[in-house]
C-alpha cells in the first residue's frame, strides 16, 4: 500500500487524476484509518492550522511551499476540500493520500461540503463526472467525508510564538527586548515579518503593541490596535484583586486547549465531550449539533442569532468566552468564511477565522493564510491537561462594552504564526482552457 | 485580441485609421465566428449590409461581437434564475440561446444576484409608471438584448398604454426578432401578454434587424453613432414621459461615447417631459475584488470602459446630475445610486427575502456581499411635480 500510495502521491502532485481502481483502494483504506479517530481529534503542537482549500490545487501546493512539506509539518485540515475549484478531485485525492500514507503528521476534519448534497450544487459531483464519466469516484469519496473527525483539539501549544524556520535568521534582529512578549506575528510566504502584536502585560502598566509593516499584504484590520492605557485597565480587578496577580507571576508558557472545526459552536453543545457522543457516520443533516459545527458563524450579536446560510447558527462573544472558559479552551480556530486578508481574529482573540483559498474562486481577490502554534517545551514534553488549573489566565471581555461585569479569566491564547501568501503564480496554475461562464453579471 | 482593444482605446474618436493589416486576420475569424452562432432569417444580406456599412468603424468589430455576446451570458443567467425559482418570467427560455437544451445551471450566488438586478430594475420601472398619470408612457432600453421586459410588463397589465423601444446592435436585434417571429414565442406573446408579433401593424425591415409597431419597436442602432449621426430614433416621443434603461450597456462605452448618449438624450427631451434614468452596471474597480474583476474579464476581452470614470456610488450619482437629472428643484428632479448589497439589504422585504433564502442554500454570504457591492443600481428623474414616488426609493443619501 506505501508502494501504492507513494505512485499516487506523485501523480496528483503533478495534478493528474489516479485511476478509478487506485481511487476506491485509497478510499478504503482511508475509511479504515479515519473510522479509528474520534469525533474529536488530538493533536499535538506543533500544528498548522489551515482553512478551505475548495479544490484550488495550485494554491494548496503554494500552501505546502510556505508551510513545508508533509510529513515535515504536522498539518490540521478544516475542511472544505471540495467545490468550487476547477481540482476538487485531485486535493481532495492528494490530502487522503497524505493521510493514508502519514495519518500522524496529517489531520482532516469535515466541513460543510464534505457532503453528498453540497458537492450537488458545488461543482465537486460535476467534476467527477467530467473526471471519470460515472459517479463511482464521487460515490467513494462521499463514503470517506462521512467517516471524517468533526473537530480536532490542539493540546501543548505554547503562549509563545514558535521559532521560525532556521532560513529567517533575519527575524531574529527584530525580536522585541527580552521583557515584551511576541503574542502573534504575521508573515509573508517568504518569511517576512509584516506585523506583530506584542502581548499585554495585566500585572504591569505596560501594554504596547508594534506594527511593522512593509508589504502589499495588509495586516487584519482587527490585529490588536494599542488601547487607550486606562481604558482596559479600569475594568481590571488588578488592584483589588492581589490573589489575580500570582496568577502571572511568574509566567508560565501553559495555554488552554485550542478547538478546531469548520463552522463554530452549537447551542446543542456545551462541552467538548458532547461533541464526541455524536453519531458522525452519516451526511451532514439539515440541523441538529453535527451540522452547527460545519455550518455556524461568529457574528457581533449577543447569544445565538439565525444564520443567514440556512442552516447552523450565529454566535456571539459571549459564547465563545464561557464556551473557552468552561472547557479549559483558550481558542476557537475554525475556517468557513471567506476573510480577505486569510485571517481574522475576533472576540478579544478568543476565535479566529482561518482561510486558506487565495483568490477564491479565482475571483475574490483575497490572500489566503495558514496558522502555526508552536509547541510548549516547558513541561519537558509533557501536555498540559486540557482541565488543568495550573496554566497562565488572561482576562476575556475587556473591551469595556459590558463595564467589566463580563470579564472571565481564560487561559491565555497561544502564540500564533500567520503566514499569509497569495495565489499560485499564473504559469503553475494551469487554468483550464474553456473558463466557465457566469463568473459576472454582464 | 489585445492589441486590437488597445488601438480601439487609444483611438475612440473614430477619426483616423490605425488598423495595421496585422490584425484583419483577426477581425475576420471573428466575423465567421458571428456567422456561425447567428440566427433567424435575411442574415446573409445583413452580413454584407454590416461589412459595407462597418468599415469606417471596422476596428471596433472584436470588441463588438464580445460584447454583444454578453448578452448570451445575461439571457442563460436569467433562465438559471427563473427556473430556480427567483425569477417569474415565462418569456426567458424561448428568449435565450439555449432555448431547447438544458439550463446552464447558475450558482444561488448568481441566482441572487441576477434575481436583485431584475427586481430593482422592474421596482424602477414600476415607480416610474405609477409616478406619471394614467397616460401613456414610454420606455426605452439601452443594449436592451434579449430582454424580455417588454413582455413582462404586458404580462402583468395588458391595458398598460405604453410605447416601448429596444436599442442594440443589429446583430442582436436581428438574432431578437427572429425569436419574437418565430411560432412558440408569438403563441406565448399572444396568449399571456396580448401581443400579436404578426399583426397587421407590425413592419420588420428587409433585413429582419428593424421592429416596428404602434406599441413595440426594436432598432438596430450603434449607440456610440447615435449623438454623432444625430439621428432620430424613430417613433420615440418627445412628450411622453419616459424611462430609459441602460442595464450593462454604457459601461462597454468609451466614456466620450457613454456621455455623448446621456447628453443626447438629456436635450431630446424637453424639460418639461417627465423623464428618468436608470443604470445598472458594474463600480468599484480599485479594490481586491474590483481589480481582479477587470483583469477577468479583459481576459476574456471584456473591457468595462466607463469603469475607472464612474467608479463609485458618488461618481455615478454625479453624473446623472451632470446630465440633466440635477435635484435642484425640490422633488422635481434628483439622481440617487446604491450598491445591490444595499438593494438586498433594503428593497427587499422581509417576506421576500425569506423567500429567496429559502429557495437555495446559499453557502457563499462573504462572496456575495463583496460580488454585490460591485453592482450599482443609479437612477435619476426630472420634470416630476410633487408626489412622485422618487423620493421614497430607499438610497443612502440622506433625505
Ligand atoms: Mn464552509
Amino acid at each position: 500500500m506505501i508502494n501504492v500510495c507513494c505512485r499516487a502521491i506523485a501523480q496528483l502532485r503533478a495534478c493528474r487524476p489516479i485511476p478509478e481502481p487506485q481511487v476506491r483502494e485509497l478510499c478504503y483504506k482511508a475509511r479504515e484509518i479515519l473510522i479509528e479517530e474520534g469525533n474529536v481529534v488530538s493533536v499535538h503542537a506543533p500544528v498548522t492550522i489551515c482553512g478551505d482549500i475548495h479544490g484550488q490545487f495550485h494554491d494548496l501546493m503554494e500552501l505546502f511551499r510556505v508551510g513545508g512539506d508533509v510529513p515535515d509539518t504536522n498539518y490540521l485540515f478544516m475542511g472544505d476540500f471540495v467545490d468550487r475549484g476547477f481540482y476538487s478531485l485531485e486535493s481532495f485525492l492528494l490530502l487522503l493520500c497524505l493521510k493514508v500514507r502519514y495519518p500522524d503528521r496529517i489531520t482532516l476534519i469535515r466541513g460543510n461540503h464534505e457532503s453528498r448534497q453540497i458537492t450537488t450544487v458545488y461543482g465537486f459531483y460535476d467534476e467527477c463526472i467530467r473526471k471519470y464519466g460515472s459517479a463511482n469516484v464521487w460515490r467513494y469519496c462521499c463514503e470517506v467525508f462521512d467517516y471524517l473527525a468533526l473537530g480536532a483539539l490542539v493540546l501543548g501549544a505554547t503562549t509563545d510564538v514558535p521559532p521560525a524556520a532556521s532560513d529567517n535568521e533575519n527575524t531574529q534582529s527584530t525580536l522585541p527586548p527580552e521583557d515584551e512578549e511576541v503574542e502573534s506575528e504575521v508573515l509573508n510566504a517568504n518569511g517576512d515579518i509584516l506585523s506583530k502584536t506584542l502581548r499585554r502585560r495585566f500585572a504591569g502598566l505596560s501594554m504596547m503593541s508594534h506594527h511593522t509593516n512593509s508589504s502589499r499584504i495588509s495586516p487584519a484590520p482587527d490585529v490588536d490596535v494599542p488601547s487607550p492605557p486606562d481604558h482596559p485597565a479600569s475594568s481590571l480587578p488588578l488592584q483589588s484583586s492581589p490573589s489575580s496577580q500570582s496568577l502571572f507571576t511568574p509566567p508560565t508558557s501553559t495555554t488552554g486547549a485550542v478547538l478546531c472545526v469548520h463552522g463554530g459552536l452549537s447551542p446543542l453543545i456545551e462541552t467538548v465531550d458532547k461533541i464526541r457522543l455524536i453519531d458522525r457516520k452519516q451526511e451532514v443533516p439539515h440541523e441538529g449539533a453535527m451540522c452547527d459545527l460545519l455550518w455556524s458563524d461568529p457574528d457581533e450579536i449577543e447569544g445565538w442569532g439565525l444564520s443567514p446560510r440556512g442552516a447552523g447558527f450565529l454566535f456571539g462573544a459571549d459564547i465563545v468566552r464561557h464556551f473557552n472558559h468552561n472547557n479549559d479552551l483558550s481558542l476557537v480556530a475554525r475556517a468557513h468564511q471567506l476573510v480577505m486578508e486569510g485571517y481574522k481574529e475576533m472576540f478579544d482573540k478568543t476565535i479566529v477565522t482561518v482561510w486558506s483559498a487565495p483568490n477564491y474562486c479565482y475571483r475574490c481577490g483575497n490572500v489566503a493564510a495558514i496558522l502555526e502554534l508552536g509547541e510548549d517545551g516547558s513541561n519537558g514534553g509533557c501536555i498540559a491537561r486540557a482541565n488543568g488549573d495550573q496554566g497562565r489566565r488572561e482576562p476575556v471581555g475587556t473591551d469595556g462594552s459590558e463595564g467589566g461585569s463580563g470579564v472571565l479569566w481564560n487561559l491565555a491564547s497561544p502564540g500564533r504564526r500567520y503566514r499569509v501568501f497569495e495565489a499560485a503564480p499564473q504559469g503553475t496554475r494551469g487554468m483550464p482552457a474553456k473558463k466557465p461562464v457566469g463568473e459576472y453579471f454582464l | 485580441m489585445l492589441q486590437v482593444l488597445q488601438i480601439v482605446r487609444d483611438n475612440p474618436t473614430g477619426s483616423q485609421f490605425l488598423m495595421s493589416s496585422s490584425t484583419i486576420p483577426n477581425l475576420n475569424a471573428f466575423r465567421r465566428g458571428q456567422r456561425g452562432r447567428g440566427r433567424g432569417s435575411g442574415r446573409g444580406v445583413g452580413s454584407s449590409h454590416s461589412g459595407a456599412a462597418g468599415l469606417g468603424h471596422g476596428r471596433h468589430r472584436p470588441h463588438d461581437e464580445i460584447i454583444q455576446n454578453t448578452d448570451n451570458d445575461a439571457a442563460t443567467s436569467r433562465l438559471s434564475a427563473v427556473e430556480a425559482g427567483y425569477l417569474e418570467d415565462p418569456f426567458a427560455r424561448l428568449l435565450s440561446a439555449d432555448e431547447d437544451g438544458p439550463v446552464a445551471r447558475r450558482l444561488p450566488l448568481m441566482n441572487r444576484g441576477t434575481y436583485l438586478r431584475t427586481a430593482s430594475i422592474d421596482r424602477i420601472v414600476d415607480t416610474f409608471l405609477s409616478s406619471t398619470g394614467h397616460g401613456c408612457r414610454q420606455i426605452i432600453s439601452l443594449g436592451a438584448g434579449s430582454d424580455t421586459r417588454y413582455f413582462r410588463l404586458k404580462h402583468k397589465r395588458q391595458n398598460l398604454a405604453i410605447v416601448y423601444h429596444e436599442v442594440d446592435f443589429e446583430a442582436n436585434t436581428r438574432r431578437k426578432i427572429g425569436r419574437l417571429r418565430s411560432p412558440p414565442f408569438a403563441d406565448k406573446a399572444k396568449t399571456l401578454a396580448g401581443v400579436d408579433m404578426h399583426a397587421s401593424d407590425v413592419r420588420l425591415s428587409e433585413d429582419g434587424s428593424t421592429l416596428r409597431s404602434s406599441e413595440y419597436n426594436i432598432h438596430p442602432q450603434d449607440l456610440r453613432r447615435l449623438p454623432r449621426d444625430n439621428a432620430d430614433l424613430t417613433g420615440v416621443d418627445k412628450d411622453l414621459p419616459t424611462l430609459i434603461i441602460s442595464e450593462c450597456c454604457l459601461v462597454y462605452l468609451p466614456p466620450e461615447d457613454a456621455d455623448a448618449v446621456l447628453r443626447y438624450f438629456s436635450q431630446l427631451f424637453p424639460s418639461t417631459t417627465p423623464l428618468a434614468i436608470v443604470v445598472y452596471e458594474p463600480i468599484r474597480p480599485h479594490d481586491s475584488f474590483g481589480r481582479t474583476m477587470v483583469r477577468n474579464l479583459m481576459s476574456r476581452g471584456i473591457q468595462l470602459q466607463t469603469l475607472e470614470k464612474y467608479a463609485g456610488l458618488a461618481e455615478q450619482q454625479e453624473r446623472l446630475k451632470t446630465y440633466g437629472f440635477r435635484g435642484d428643484d425640490g422633488t422635481g428632479s434628483g439622481a440617487e445610486a446604491v450598491d445591490i448589497n444595499f438593494i438586498w439589504q433594503r428593497w427587499t422585504p422581509p417576506e421576500e427575502k425569506e423567500r429567496v433564502d429559502g429557495l437555495e442554500w446559499m453557502d457563499e454570504l462573504e462572496e456575495f456581499v463583496l460580488l454585490a457591492k460591485h453592482y450599482c443600481i443609479c437612477w435619476g428623474w426630472r420634470g416630476y411635480g410633487e408626489g412622485s414616488g422618487w423620493k421614497e426609493l430607499p438610497s443612502s443619501s440622506p433625505n
